[in-house]
């Protein structure tokens, strides 16, 4: 096991339980997006010590994304290489034993990987493809971690906001907490054409990244006795504050969007 | 093949309550879990639980050489249940408790008893998993028929979806 062979490389956090190692080493984690939000995921997921991976992407490195997608080199963007490939050199990096599933597709495409997970990470950029991954997670009982970040004209300036949201089989969901609404949905819809790129940069991804760490960690190592099944972390930028207002009524919340039987893969058939 | 077995934290609570319960006569409770499953890669399953039928009362027959004995219309009753128009049929996994902690294993009684009815599920859900269970006061252990004649292949993986995520993997 890992652990028996980086004899100490732990040792900083044992105070997350004697059996954390292997804990991190046996659990298999997905993150779907690997540029801006999945590459500090994927890194810090490495340096904790997770032994399995399904990383998936369907883009390849171009010289925009350098500025915030981090692993990533001048020769990568030179050879246009598969996300995926950053990623997985990342965290073999890190940990060269762990096994790392990577698929250069459409999450669509690797539903089979995900579902595998045991923890799900979103980091994508519509909120279309974050109600379906929710959607997939909630059918298939795994903690969904969805990363937000948008920067938008205001004023004279910018203002650069985020969320981490901890969306967990039982509680409250993306839409329970307003960071899905149809009129977001249906305003996306609209602008899909005309969106463009959206500005991006490396520091908020790195914020809303190490936050959704935190919230994975105390839900699989929790080091306090107050691990929540679902929480929201709302980044304002501008101000370089966290809040966590949309949960002051989020305990109260009973999820009306997703059902507790409704689980499993509708059409399961046994293959021929 | 990679097997893994999920149930939230707030219905393997409700299980744990019902089968803790003492009997009139019956030495332990036993139960089902309702289940819908997805593919994983390699021919693995996903089993996600779905709801939990406790086994009634009157269910249970007085046999005083095994902990629990179910009678006929505990066995209908879950058969029906797994019965869903053929469209979308559920995985019935049998379920009963020891009183210790770590890893359970199942009795031989557990594993010949198992291997008498739990095939019988595909009479009625022949596209669906079916299995047994047995949790520990803090694990699980199970076995999963994918098919009415192949042997019971062992859960790889458990999961308990709650706070804390708690996974119990066999064979580790």
């Amino acid at each position: 096991m890992v652990v028996e062979t980086v004899t100490g490389r732990f040792a900083s956090q044992s105070f997350l339980g004697s059996d954390s190692d292997a804990t991190f080493d046996g659990t298999t984690v997905g993150v779907v997006g690997l540029s801006g939000g999945g590459s500090h995921v994927v890194q810090q997921l490495a340096h904790l010590g997770v032994g399995h991976f399904a990383v998936v992407d369907h883009d390849r490195i171009e010289a925009k994304n350098l500025n915030r997608l981090v692993g990533a080199t001048a020769e990568d963007v030179a050879v246009n290489r598969l996300k995926t490939e950053i990623a997985e050199r990342v965290i073999r990096g890190v940990n060269p034993q762990a096994h790392v599933v990577a698929r250069a597709t459409r999450w669509q495409a690797a539903m089979q990987d995900l579902r595998e997970c045991d923890v799900l990470f979103g980091c994508v950029d519509s909120y279309k493809e974050r109600a379906q991954l929710e959607r997939f997670a909630r059918r298939f009982l795994i903690p969904y971690i969805d990363l937000g970040m948008d920067i938008h004209p205001a004023g004279a300036g910018f203002s650069m906001s985020g969320q981490v949201v901890l969306s967990s089989p039982g509680g409250p969901c993306l839409w329970c907490l307003g960071i899905l609404t149809e009129a977001r949905l249906a305003e996306e819809a609209k602008n899909y054409d005309g969106a463009g790129s959206r500005p991006q940069v490396v520091w908020p991804n790195g914020v809303l990244a190490s936050l959704g760490i935190g919230l994975f960690v105390q839900l699989v190592c929790p080091w306090h006795e107050a691990s929540q099944l679902t929480a929201c972390c709302e980044f304002d930028g501008n101000r370089h504050r966290v809040e966590t207002s949309r949960m002051e009524y989020a305990d109260e919340l009973c999820c009306r969007h997703f059902a507790a039987d409704e689980v499993g893969d509708q059409f399961f058939t046994r293959p021929e | 093949m990679s097997i893994v077995f999920r149930a939230r934290a707030d219905l393997l609570a409700r299980v744990r309550s019902d089968l803790h319960r003492p009997h009139s006569f019956a030495a332990e409770r036993v139960g089902f879990i309702v289940c819908r499953a997805g593919r994983l890669v390699q021919g693995g399953l996903v089993i996600t639980a779905a709801d939990y039928d406790p086994v009634a009362d009157e269910d249970y027959l007085d046999n005083p050489k095994v902990g629990a004995t179910m009678g006929p219309a505990a066995i209908r009753k879950a058969l029906q249940r797994a019965y869903n128009g053929g469209v979308a049929d559920l995985g019935m996994f049998h379920v009963h408790m020891h009183g210790h902690r770590g890893m359970p294993g199942f009795s031989p009684v557990d594993h010949r008893e198992s291997r008498r009815f739990v095939p019988d599920f595909f009479n009625i859900a022949p596209h669906v998993p079916h299995g047994a269970i047995v949790l520990s006061r803090d694990q699980a252990f199970g076995l999963c028929w994918t098919t009415q004649d192949a042997e019971p292949v062992e859960i790889d993986r458990f999961a308990r979806v709650g706070a804390p995520l708690r996974l119990w993997w066999w064979k580790r």
